[in-house]
């Protein structure tokens, strides 16, 4: 029994692990994203939204989450749509646990899955600043920079498939395609 | 067409809420007080594009009226004094300016359902809606016939 438990706190420890604690995002559109209330409305009424501040001097919306309730970045991309923008930059900021990342490779962290692009090989620890790469994230000149510098094709679809299935992951896990 | 939310209290043919704000000099300044005049209530911003845009435009347009009854008060919803002010003075608006600093939250904004900038109501003499966010040849027409009077 105790050297069951003893496996059970190691093995605990290998997983990486990270909080995440806030956003920011910046959104484009046909008309000015910040002389309408319909991005900062749509934003607070997100569950996991704890506040949202329209920062002027950098046309973008700060976000931080609340702390028992998971934020879902894609709740967050459809709520800027469903206000008529798209998202033109997504950072994500979080609290990381020893968390070893390598460019061009997948790492699992708590329950999501990551591709980290464009990064160098290093360990992130206390609080860091991820942008999100995925497709309806950015600018199509920026995505088209991104997507580039993988030969994976999951970075097309924000999904596993074409990157293939491993223990866990199926064909229609969600894959967050990120850089720091 | 005239766009509600929840809070707004603002009806066609109805009076205006009256609105008590503060103005550059940190005097007070209220809606009623120009009772009389047909004014244009031009709800904007500093960081608003289109409302600095705006605001050229009625520049040009306010001396030709505002010694025929017609004002305008100008209602910010700036966060920052300081950037409030400073556009004041770049634009040149010499017509009476007012701040609510709450940005999106601001009280007046709500009781006025401002969900957009630039948004603007058109009062009569006697201090009631008559129509919103005209401006141009549509603004000069609502005037000849609201002053006309």
């Amino acid at each position: 029994m105790k050297k069951t438990v003893v496996i059970l706190l190691v093995l605990l420890a290998l997983q990486s692990q990270a909080q995440f604690t806030k956003a920011s995002l910046q959104a484009s559109g046909l008309t000015c994203s910040m002389c309408n209330n319909a991005i900062y409305k749509a934003l607070k009424a997100l569950p996991f939204i704890a506040s949202v501040e329209s920062d002027i001097k950098n046309s973008s919306f700060d976000m931080v989450f609340k702390r028992d309730t998971p934020a879902s970045i894609d709740a967050i991309k459809d709520a800027v749509e469903d206000a008529g923008f798209s998202v033109a930059t997504f950072k994500l900021t979080g609290n990381f646990d020893h968390v070893s990342i390598a460019d061009d490779k997948h790492v699992k962290i708590g329950d999501r899955h990551f591709h980290f692009i464009k990064v160098k090989d290093q360990v992130l620890d206390g609080e860091q600043t991820i942008t999100v790469i995925d497709k309806d994230f950015l600018t199509v000149k920026s995505f088209k920079k991104f997507s580039a510098a993988t030969k994976k094709g999951c970075i097309q679809t924000g999904k596993a498939d074409a990157c293939g299935e491993t223990e866990g992951v199926t064909k229609d896990t969600r894959i967050y395609h990120v850089t720091i | 067409m005239l766009s509600l939310t929840a809070s707004s209290q603002v009806h066609y043919g109805q009076q205006a809420p009256d609105i008590t704000l503060p103005g550059v000099n940190g005097d007070t300044v209220k809606l009623s007080s120009l009772k009389g005049k047909v004014v244009l209530v031009d709800f904007w911003a500093s960081w608003c594009g289109p409302c600095r845009a705006s605001n050229k435009k009625l520049v040009k347009f306010y001396p030709k009226y505002k010694d025929k009854g017609f004002e305008i008060l100008a209602v910010s919803l700036d966060k920052d004094r300081a950037d409030w002010t400073k556009a004041v003075a770049k634009d040149k608006m010499n017509w009476p300016q007012v701040i609510d600093d709450g940005g999106w939250d601001a009280k007046t904004g709500e009781k006025w359902g401002i969900y957009q900038l630039p948004t603007s109501y058109l009062i009569d003499k006697d201090g009631k809606i008559v129509a919103m966010d005209l401006e141009g040849k549509m603004l000069e027409k609502a005037l000849k016939d609201l002053l006309g009077s």
